[in-house]
């Protein structure tokens, strides 16, 4: 897999995938951030393209989520992403660790286009189309927000 | 055996998916020598069936309370065949009798592609849908907008989401805003003067709900597994649709049942201009241009509603009205509905029609001059944007029904249902506003949704019951009503048989504002050979939606008017009045406030 990092100030990482991971298909570029501004710079970059959106709870040291929804979610998404059209971009978001989500003041939860309520949260950027916690886990639903406009 | 489940709402589903998951289902108790005589029945015919002993179960009382609720009947045996309900002991050997047994049992030749197939994907046909896919049923539902004359299309939801209920409310509710932010001055506020409304504002913000409220529906049906396709369904022959994309691609799909739920549009007078230049409610709510100056034809609910709310964001509107005002709404009710308007600045053209509409300038919005005729006499009206209100119609016309071999109303295109909306062919069922005869509701074809597909797939027995529903007409001044209007009521009870309590009243939120204290009007019917039972409830008032609603359970119940006298009200309400009615009309007294 071939890491590099972008121009972007915050931990914004660009991954893409191997083309033998669906052969004859340009893969999403999957992009990973942590924060609001990252991510608002994150959509400000690919304007134009179809972005989608996973908000998910913060690893810890370990690696281990403070969010289960977010665990059981991760797997699916990452199948279904693959259905996604070819110009998408799909940004993962780290809205932080448990209290600072849990802050009802926090960005994500006050920010006029996320207006969040839940983590995970996986949504077709600028639309109304959204998925939220356990629905982020049902392949059925993801690979409709991933592939039918 | 262990309990089936624990509480009620379990009992009737775990009930339900006995009766779904076995063909030959029988409620019973292992000593009751009716259910044996039953049992013997059926192995005499060598037929398979599951019985569940109720006298073994924990909690088989429960189960059977459920069972009563569920086919409102209490004894066992209680024989489910294919999900319909059969009954007892007598009925069951009497169908055995009728030789009508064992063809009913036996398997149909014939496979289909669903369980259930829905043709429109409006309120009553997402309703069926879910229940349905809920009840573990294949369902495929097809709903597809063909664009509007100007070429507004929508999303899934149908009319009430998309073009009808929803944004109208939300756009009446900008109005009432309007309307406050006058008041707001003399409660204190010190608002400028030069506060203007932004019609692209408010579109977006209504079109971005409505947006939203798609994707749910989507959602939904994809979570319990209904297909959705976004084409145009018609009937090939009485088991088949074809359906075509808006791609143009075609495809074919077989089922055992139809419900046809394809709604209404809006109608067009046959005038030179009308479909060129004229919008009506389909493209007025994602209009991506202020309208303008509007001249709104018709006195329909939607008409009403339609230039009340665009004369409340500020817009010089006029109403043209061919005679009377919300046909088949009770009539005084009606013009106290347009005297309101009047006196919001609403322009009335009374006893016209239009003949032409001409554009002048093109433009968003244009320049259009509109003929009518009045009195013989013609009238020019010029201004931005004409919209019709005069009607809708039951769009059945593309969809075949005639191969299916349904019968429809030529005239309106409405189709002919039963009680338990099922068509002059068995398996095919209609709901919502293409039923001929019925209300043209969302919440009524919800509820019509739900319970055909209980009653198909799950062995239950409620019918919708289309009596005393209440409905809100959301003009400036909101007009609840529920029941009879005092006209229906006189025809159906004579006028002798009727007293009609009344009274004018004023908010108290009036007051400060200083207006008019008798807009507002509150009438009850009452049916004096029947103990003054209501018959009839109509509100002219602030959020007559919510007085009506509460009252409408009240009339399901059977209030009299004794009933309401003694109910204490809540003080300082609107509602209240209902509490306080003491003036009949056949009195002659007078019913209007006079101030304090």
């Amino acid at each position: 897999m071939i890491h590099f990092r972008v121009e972007c100030p915050a931990h914004v990482w660009l991954k893409r995938l191997r083309p033998d991971q669906a052969p004859g298909k340009i893969m999403v570029v999957s992009v990973k951030v942590e924060g609001l501004s990252a991510f608002l710079e994150a959509v400000e970059k690919h304007k134009g393209k179809t972005i989608f959106a996973l908000f998910t709870g913060s690893h810890d040291a370990q690696g281990k989520s403070w969010c289960p929804d977010c665990v059981s979610a991760d797997p699916v998404v990452e199948e279904c992403v693959k259905g996604a059209p070819e110009d998408a971009v799909f940004i993962t978001c780290s809205v932080g660790d448990r209290a600072t989500w849990k802050d009802q003041t926090n960005d994500f939860r006050t920010h006029d286009k996320l207006k969040l309520t839940s983590v995970p949260t996986l949504m077709r950027w600028g639309t109304p189309q959204r998925l939220m916690e356990e629905d982020c886990a049902k392949s059925n639903l993801v690979s409709m927000l991933f592939e039918e406009d | 055996m262990p309990p089936v489940t624990a509480n009620g709402a379990d009992l009737k589903a775990a009930i339900q998916k006995y009766i779904a998951d076995n063909k030959v289902m029988m409620f019973s108790k292992s000593y009751c020598p009716f259910c044996k005589k039953i049992k013997d029945l059926f192995n005499s015919l060598n037929l398979t069936y599951t019985a569940l002993e109720l006298d073994q179960i924990e909690n088989g009382g429960d189960l059977q309370n459920a069972l009563h609720e569920l086919s409102g009947q209490k004894t066992v045996p209680n024989v489910y065949i294919k999900q319909e309900h059969i009954g007892g002991c007598d009925d069951t050997l009497k169908l055995h009798a009728d030789a009508k047994l064992l063809p009913m049992v036996s398997e149909s030749t014939t496979t289909y592609d669903y369980d259930l197939i829905v043709i429109g994907g409006g309120s009553g046909g997402l309703a069926a849908s879910k229940e349905a896919g809920k009840l573990g049923k294949k369902v495929l539902v097809c709903d597809f907008v063909k664009p509007s004359p100007i070429g507004t299309t929508w999303g899934l939801g149908g009319t009430c989401v998309n073009v009808g209920c929803i944004p109208k409310k939300l756009m009446h509710q900008a109005a009432l805003l309007g309307h406050s932010i006058d008041d707001s001055r003399k409660f204190g506020w010190e608002v400028s003067e030069g506060v203007k409304h932004n019609w692209n504002t408010m579109k977006d913000a209504i079109q971005g709900h409505i947006g939203s409220l798609n994707w749910g529906y989507r959602v939904a049906l994809r979570d319990k597994d209904v297909k959705y396709e976004n084409a145009y369904a018609e009937f090939v022959d009485p088991h088949t649709i074809k359906t075509v994309n808006r791609r143009g691609k075609e495809n074919t799909a077989t089922a055992e049942r139809f419900l046809v739920a394809v709604g209404m549009r809006p109608r067009y007078p046959d005038i030179p201009g009308a479909k060129e230049y004229g919008i009506t409610s389909d493209d007025l709510f994602s209009l991506p241009y202020c309208p303008g100056k509007t001249l709104v034809v018709g006195a329909s609910y939607v008409a009403l509603e339609c230039a009340g709310f665009l004369r409340g964001v500020g817009l010089d509107t006029t109403v043209m009205v061919r005679s009377i005002l919300l046909r088949g709404f009770d009539q005084q009710m009606a013009e106290k509905v347009g005297e309101y308007m009047e006196k919001g600045g609403m322009k009335f053209i009374r006893g016209c029609v239009p003949t032409k509409v001409e554009r002048l300038e093109e433009g968003q919005p244009g320049k259009l001059r509109v003929t009518g005729v009045q009195d013989g006499k013609e009238v020019v009206w010029e201004g931005n944007t004409i919209l019709f209100g005069i009607g809708r119609d039951a769009v059945t016309e593309g969809i075949h029904l005639e191969k299916a071999g349904v019968k429809f109303n030529t005239k309106n295109g409405k189709v002919y249902g039963n009680d338990e909306e099922q068509t002059n062919q068995p398996h095919i069922y209609a709901i919502g506003d293409v039923l001929e005869g019925k209300l043209e509701l969302t919440p009524v074809a919800i509820q019509a949704g739900r319970l055909l597909a209980q009653r198909l797939y799950g062995g239950a027995k409620a019918k919708t019951d289309y009596v005393n529903v209440p409905t809100t007409v959301f003009t400036p001044l909101e007009y609840g009503a529920c029941g009879l209007s005092e006209e229906d009521a006189i025809a159906k009870y004579g006028e002798d048989n009727i007293e009609v309590y009344h009274s004018n009243f004023m908010p108290l939120e009036w007051t400060v504002p200083g207006y008019d204290p008798n807009d507002c009007y509150a009438k009850v019917i009452c049916n004096r050979q029947d103990n003054e039972r209501v018959v009839g409830f109509h509100v002219l008032g602030p959020n007559a939606g919510e007085i009506t609603q509460g009252y409408g359970a009240a009339m399901k119940c059977g209030m009299t008017k004794a009933q309401l006298d003694t109910t204490i009200g809540i003080h300082p309400t609107n509602a209240e009045i209902f509490t306080t009615l003491d003036i009949t009309k056949g009195s002659g007294e007078d019913p209007t406030k006079t101030g304090c």
